[in-house]
């Protein structure tokens, strides 16, 4: 996803529990779980060693966002 | 495997909304598990949580079935819906209000709360 814009959020200041939100054109005609799918397959090293715990995704497109 | 596929899907088939997840409803063991139990109470139709924290097979054929690797699971109406991550913004819209009174149509089961 080149163009994504990232953010993350610590929700509990430990730094292992996260929101993320991943505003992307590559989410256009994506539905909600395929968004998440795709943040979490993204993810998936830092969810098998540990350092992500707890995670929240929120996604938009680009449209989605301004619209 | 067969065994518990078979297992999972009469337990969907079985419950209009169905929470996989980390403990029981009166004592979650995880904080994504009591947000999902808490999402469900405000909208007052009954639904089931079934607690799959230490029974990694079953974990393992959810996972597979869904291609999700969290939980919680939700399924509502027999269908998958992810987690409250999905079901949240569908709540805003007004969509999941629309899903329920469906699922729920035609079962004798109303709302013990009414949102509008």
């Amino acid at each position: 996803m080149p163009d994504a814009a990232v953010e993350v959020y610590d929700l509990t200041g430990t730094m292992d529990h996260l929101e993320v939100f991943v505003q992307t054109k590559a989410f256009v005609g994506v539905s909600p779980l395929d968004r998440h799918r795709m943040v979490e397959r993204a993810l998936a090293p830092a969810r098998a060693d540990g350092r992500i715990h707890a995670l929240q995704i929120r996604t938009a497109t680009p449209e989605e966002t301004h619209g | 495997m067969a065994d518990l596929h078979d297992e999972i899907q009469r337990e969907i088939a079985g419950n209009p909304i169905l929470v996989y997840g980390k403990g029981t409803k009166d004592a979650p063991r995880c904080g994504f598990t009591l947000e999902t139990i808490q999402f469900f109470n405000r909208f007052g139709y009954p639904f089931e949580v079934i607690d799959v924290l230490e029974n990694m097979p079953k974990r393992q054929a959810l996972s597979e079935m869904t291609d999700w690797q969290t939980l919680p699971k939700v399924f509502i109406g027999g269908q998958f819906f992810g987690d409250t991550d999905i079901l949240a913004p569908m709540a805003e819209k007004g969509e999941l209000a629309t899903l329920l009174e469906t699922t729920f149509a035609g079962s004798g089961v109303s709302p013990t709360i009414q949102l509008r």
